[in-house]
Formats: C-alpha cells, structure tokens, sequence
C-alpha cells in the first residue's frame, strides 16, 4: 500500500534515536539557521550536522531526490527574482537590456535558499528516518493531546486506503465497460460514478468510525498508558538540553545586536 | 448477562420507533443467535445493547438494558466498554486509525482505560494466541485482509475482556476464506465463559453455534427458542429470513422425510433423518 509519511525503515543508530531528539535537533538547526544573520551558518550546519547524520542513517537516497525535487524550481525562482527585481539595487554586476543583475539581491536570494534548505533539510531528515507512530507516541507521552495526534495518524492511513478503494471502484466499473483511457471529457465522465459511492461511502462511515473510537473508550477520562515504550537514554536527554541552550543562544545573540 | 425489558427505541429526528416492546434475558454465557429481515432492526437492537445507542447515536430509547446489572443508557460508555464489546459488518472502519500495527491497535482501548503496561502486555499476547495471529502483531491494520481485520476488530473487544460480545453480521462483507476464519474464531469463543450476541443471516452457521435463537420483525421479537424449533418454522419464509438448505430440502423430500420427526437445520440432523428414511 502506498503511504503518505516519508519514512525509510533502517538499522542505524539514528533511526534508534527518540524521536524527541530528532525533532529537537531539526528544530534548533531550523531556529539557530533563522537566527543568526551569518551566511556561513547554515552552510556549517549543513555539511556539519545535517550531511553527517543523513549519511550516517543511510537515508541519503532518498533525502536527495526529495531535497532536489523540492528545493530546486523554488531556489532558481528566488535567484531570478530577488537578482532581477530586489528593492535595494546595489551593485549592478550584469545588465540584460532593460533587466540588470543586482549583487545585493544575489546575497539575499542565497541567505534564503541556504535557510530553506536547512528548514526542509532538517524535517525531511526527522521524517525519513522516524515512524510516524513512534514520533505520534512520544509526542503523546510528552503531553501532545492524543486527539492531535489520532488525526496525524489517521490521516496518514486512511487517506491511502480511500484512494486504494476508489481504484479498486475504478477497475470494477472498468470492467462493466466505462472507457477511462481517451480524451478529457469521457475521463471526466467517469469521475462522477467513482466519485458518488466513494463520497456516500464515506459519509456513511463517519458514524462507524466514531462508534469506533468510542468503543475502545477514547472518551474515557483515565490517565492514559502506552503500550509502546520509546527508547531514551541520558546522553539524549542531555543532548537535548544543549541543543535548547544552543537555539536560546543564538536568539540571544541576535536579539541583544552581538551578531549581525 | 443481558436483561432487556420493554425496550423501545426511535432515531433522531424519526417519528417511528424502530424497537417495540423488546423483552429479551440472556443468561451468562449463553449464545444468542438473532435473526431477523433486512430493516428488522437487528443492527438497531445490537448498537443498544453495547451501549452506542443512546450515547453515540442519540435518539429515545424507553424501557431498560442492562448489562451485568450496568444500566447502559445511565452509564458513560467508557466504564460500559469493559462490559460489552460489539463488532460490525465491516472490517475497515473499525479499525481506528490511530494505530500503525496490530498489537498496538489491540491495546488501543486498554491504552484508554490507563491500564498498567505490564497488564496490557499480557492481554494482547493472550488475544493474539486466542485468534491465532501472533503471526500479525507487528503488521500495519491496513495491510490485511477482510477476514484478518475482522480478526483485528473482535481481538480489540475481547483484550478488554467483556461480559458479553454483540456480534453484528461479522462476515457479511467477507469473501468466503474470510468467513471462515470469524467462525472458526466465534466456535473459539463458544468455549468460553462470554455472552455472545450473533445476528447472522447465514442461519446455518447459527444453527451450528447458538443455544437459542429470538426472530426479530419489523422492530418487535416474534419467536424465541431453541435453534431446531426456531429455525425450521414456516413462518421464517414467510418473513423473508428463509431456512437453510437442510430444512428446504426435508421440506421439499415430502413424504421421504420421516412423518413425525422434526425438521433439520444442521447436516448431521438431515443425515439422520434421510438415513432413518432409507
Ligand atoms: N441512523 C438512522 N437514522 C434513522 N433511521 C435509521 C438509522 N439507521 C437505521 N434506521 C432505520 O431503522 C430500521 C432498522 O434498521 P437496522 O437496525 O439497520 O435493520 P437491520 O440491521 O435489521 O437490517 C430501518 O428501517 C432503517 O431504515
Ligand atoms: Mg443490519
């Protein structure tokens, strides 16, 4: 079954890591990365921090083709804009007829590609290399309304489901002799016997899925317990304190003029 | 234990009540087959039993159910969920969602309840062992088939260890292979010391489980009884239920049927009967 979380199951230290840590670490490469107005930081993150810790779960694969197929009409676009177009000007380093080339505006397009790389780098890591339901249940056991992550997780299972379904619906009217295959209007056409049972379906099962959730006493008021147990260990939780200090500081750095 | 008495009961902005007048006691460990038309009201009658009716699905319900001395129309359905567990006709949308394998989706209601890890740890290895899917515990809900699934949803009422199992149809929407595995694991459960409540209409099955089988029509029980005498009446056809292929063909035998003796509804009571004849 096709899934919509990214998730790459692997052996490697990192995969074994608490998912808490993972999401602190991209959220205080993400907050310093937005923090500190130095075009080097970033770069330093990347091949520092984020490279090492893709290569070392083995995820790099795909990280890439996901980064480049992401990242790369968005960054050329920033490049053409903020060259052509930024407000500033500054010193004009190529002129194309009416268009000219600005130096300031090329610095601000690569401060932005660099942060964004680093923001989408950094959740992309924690996504490829955490299962969502490892993340949901630490999150949980961290205070995360369990009605929050119920929908995360819902989400990501039921919405493949449908769409399994509504194929499976396609091929049955396939098979009683609706064309699908030529030209736009009959394709169309066929939407709309797929589209009828899917959405009555649907609607039909909101009552089910609710008995469902009710049934295994969602609504109880108990303290709740995890079957799951999420590994955690001291150097992590350690880790993670620093790894706080370290996005406090770089705010600090930057709020009080130290850097800029 | 199940006692239902002058139960009533009509949907949200309806006017006709769908349950009429319902008496009906199920003794401890007793299983119930009900059978009944399509529209009768079985599913109507089971949702009230577990407790879904009134407190999910509203409505007015008059006259009492009670469970194991709980009344289920004043009781939370948290504190009910441990009492009765029901199962539907289909398999996917009971399946919750929050979950990504089997074993955490069976501890889910426990999870609820704040059962103690160690505890919740020993009931889904022991509903595992029962059903007979060890071999699915770490496999995502959504990667299984009708039958398993259905194997999933009875498996996340039983590791709560109710009093009493309402069963709504369980295989209709299962391919044949998929039947077979519920059946094989409700005649687990005939074995036990749980209520069950099996509306089905493949009232062969039913003849082979249930100690006693109540008829339901147009919202009211019409019959009650033991499985042989309910099964094979004549009105069953008359009200669209239908007999299974033992009676029909005793009934079609005419005169090669044993004058006298009753009408079969299990193979070995037909075997005995046309044997006898020869
Ligand atoms: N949610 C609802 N709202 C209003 N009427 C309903 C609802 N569900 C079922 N009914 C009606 O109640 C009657 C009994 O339905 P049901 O209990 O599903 O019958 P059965 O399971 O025996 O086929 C039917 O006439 C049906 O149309
Ligand atoms: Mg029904």
């Amino acid at each position: 079954m096709a899934t919509l979380d990214f998730y790459q199951a692997g052996r490697s230290r990192v995969h074994g890591w608490n998912p808490v840590t993972k999401l602190s670490l991209s959220l205080t490469l993400v907050v310093t990365a937005f923090a500190l107005p130095v075009l080097w930081w970033p770069v330093a993150l990347l091949v520092l921090v984020l490279l090492p810790a893709v290569l070392a779960s083995g995820v790099q694969r795909r990280f890439l083709a996901t980064m480049s197929r992401f990242l790369l009409p968005v960054i050329l676009l920033l490049f053409v804009i903020q060259g052509l177009f930024y407000p500033g000007g500054g010193q004009v380093l190529l002129t194309l007829g009416p268009l000219s080339v600005h130096a300031d505006g090329l610095l601000f397009a690569a401060r932005t590609a660099l942060r964004l790389v680093v923001l989408t780098g950094s959740f992309l890591f924690l996504l490829l290399t955490t299962h969502p339901g490892d993340l949901m249940t630490a999150l949980v056991a961290r205070g995360l309304p369990p009605k929050i992550s119920y929908v995360v997780s819902a989400t990501l299972q039921i919405i493949p489901a449908f769409r399994q379904r509504a194929q499976g619906i396609l091929q049955a009217q396939r098979a009683r002799g609706l064309r699908t295959d030529t030209g736009l209007v009959s394709r169309v056409r066929a939407l709309v016997p797929l589209i009828s049972p899917l959405i009555l379906g649907a609607l039909s099962e909101v009552d089910e899925r609710s008995i469902a959730m009710e049934a295994r006493a969602f609504g109880s008021t108990a303290r709740r317990t995890s079957y799951t147990v999420i590994p955690d260990s001291t150097a992590q939780r350690l880790a993670r304190w620093l790894m706080l200090l370290a996005a406090l500081t770089a705010i600090a750095l930057t709020t009080t003029g130290v850097v800029s | 234990m199940i006692t239902v008495d002058k139960l009533g009961y009509t949907y949200p902005e309806t006017a006709r009540p769908v349950l009429r007048e319902i008496d009906l006691n199920v003794p401890s460990g007793q299983f119930l087959g009900v059978v009944g038309p399509s529209g009768a009201g079985k599913t109507t009658l089971a949702q009230a039993l577990a407790g879904y009716i009134p407190h999910v699905l509203g409505g007015e319900v008059t006259g009492r159910v009670e469970i194991g001395g709980l009344h289920v129309v004043d009781t939370p359905l948290p504190d009910l969920v441990t009492r009765v567990g029901m199962v539907s006709q289909n398999p996917f949308n009971q399946i919750s969602g929050a979950k990504f394998t089997v074993a955490e989706e069976l501890a889910f209601g426990l999870e609820n309840l704040g059962v103690p890890r160690q505890d919740m740890l020993i009931a889904v290895r022991e509903v595992l062992r029962r059903l007979r899917i060890e071999h699915l515990a770490e496999r995502s809900p959504y990667e299984l088939s009708g039958g398993q699934q259905q194997l999933v949803a009875l498996g996340a009422m039983l590791v709560m260890n109710p009093d009493v199992l309402v069963l709504d149809e369980p295989t209709s929407q299962l391919d044949p292979a998929g039947s077979r595995l519920v059946f094989e694991a409700l005649g687990e459960l005939r074995s036990r010391d749980i209520t069950v409540v099996l509306i089905e209409h493949k009232i062969e099955r039913l003849a082979e489980f249930a100690d006693r089988v109540v008829v339901l029509v147009d919202g009211e029980l019409r019959m009650d009884g033991p499985p042989g005498t309910v099964l094979a009446a004549p009105e069953l056809v008359e009200w669209g239920i239908g007999h299974t292929r033992f009676t029909t063909a005793a009934v079609r035998a005419g005169g090669r049927w044993p004058s006298g003796a009753a009408l079969p509804v299990t193979l070995d009571q037909a075997l005995a009967g046309f044997g006898g004849a020869r």
